[in-house]
């Protein structure tokens, strides 16, 4: 009887030990997480309990989309805030990018789909690249080689260059595609780095529009 | 007696392993991704070399876990070769780098096209010709690297390499 009581004292202290280790494991997690937030003048992508679907944390979610104006490959100014009113979704990308690549299709495709619904993407152009201010023939260089991608794409909508100055008001981007999704009130609804599927773009888009998330 | 001390045995090895949970693993959920470095120089810190001849030093790198960088001559044109420089005026010259043949590879969502690409460790042979005395030399390699579903800027890292020339 004795030695029943013992080790049903063990059995229920293995089992507090369990609650106390997931509930210290949840704490933990959930800290580190609103650590990561707070300090996210910065966006980070981050591997998931998963492990194959990294999650892109944006400190613009749910904020006014920074505005910007920025040169289209004809010279003119493009801003943001010209497009108030509609979806838009901005797509940073780079020449260097693969993956930038394989998503491009995607977005002409989604775009001519969803356009007479008030949806817009700006492709902003964002090499990252290393050169020289004053590098004037590297820049050049880098503008058609930008101007060449975009006409091998068959790119619809506006291609912006220069999207280096507003990284900085948009998280850092860090990595190619970063994409947000702002819907017509000027509001980031949804951000995305790194591709995925073209379902995932369309239910950003979407939701962008207002027509379901 | 003897299952008292299993049902023991047991709650203590649950107990470190519950401890050990606690602690923050490099792979653990939360992990930056974009936030390190993608390459890193490995060896060697220090070489000695024949003064004003060209000699030999086997430079090796190591790509982070998951990731790739081009080649030296990658395969599509608009992509960012990797290369290696040293800067004028640091008592080195470098005259030539032979750069390892990089392996095919393919993105999940794009089978068709090739990629020339360098994974994990690397190795670049290069024939440099240092002066006489010491030289903290600060080498540079660019590189553009991505992971199966981004891509991170072109970046220059610097190579620290103690070059004494005799």
């Amino acid at each position: 009887m004795k030695r029943n009581t013992l080790v049903l004292g063990v059995v229920l202290l293995i089992l507090a030990t369990f609650a106390w280790a997931g509930w210290a494991n949840w704490e933990y997690r959930k800290q580190a997480a609103e650590k990561l937030l707070a300090s996210a003048a910065k966006g980070e992508l981050v591997s998931t309990a998963a492990g194959d679907v990294p999650q892109y944390i944006s400190p613009l979610k749910g904020k006014p989309a920074p505005n910007f104006a920025l040169e289209d490959l004809s010279g003119h100014k493009v801003s943001l805030s010209s497009y108030k009113g509609k979806a838009v979704l901005l797509n940073f990308w780079a020449t260097w990018c693969g993956p930038c690549k394989i998503e491009t299709p995607w977005l002409v495709e989604l775009r001519n789909q969803y356009a007479a619904q008030g949806f817009e993407i700006l492709g902003i152009s964002t090499e990252g690249d290393d050169l020289a201010k004053d590098d004037k023939a590297g820049r050049e260089k880098q503008k058609a080689d930008v101007a060449k991608f975009a006409q091998q794409e068959h790119m619809p909508y506006p291609v912006l260059i220069d999207g280096d100055s507003i990284s900085q008001t948009y998280g850092g981007l860090d990595a190619m595609p970063t994409s947000f999704f702002v819907d017509r009130n000027g509001t980031v609804v949804a951000a995305q780095m790194g591709i995925s599927s073209k379902d995932d773009i369309e239910a950003n888009i979407r939701k962008a529009l207002g027509a379901g998330k | 007696m003897k299952s008292s001390r299993w049902v023991a045995g047991m709650a203590l090895a649950l107990l470190v392993l519950s401890a050990k949970g606690q602690a923050p693993m490099s792979d653990s959920p939360g992990r930056s991704i974009t936030g390190g470095a993608a390459v890193v120089y490995q060896y060697p810190e220090q070489v000695t070399v024949s003064a004003g001849k060209p000699s030999p030093v086997a430079l090796h790198f190591r790509i982070g876990q998951g990731l790739h960088i081009n080649s030296h001559t990658p395969r599509q044109e608009e992509l960012i070769p990797t290369t290696f420089s040293i800067p004028e005026g640091s008592g080195v010259r470098l005259v030539k780098a032979d750069y390892p043949t990089g392996n095919d590879f393919t993105l999940p969502l794009d089978p068709n096209t090739k990629l020339s690409v360098y994974t994990g460790e690397f190795t670049i042979l290069t024939r440099i010709v240092a002066e006489s005395g010491n030289h903290l030399v600060e080498a540079k390699l660019r590189y553009q690297a991505c992971d199966r579903n981004v891509c991170m800027p072109p970046k220059t890292i610097t190579v620290p390499i103690d070059v004494i020339g005799k």
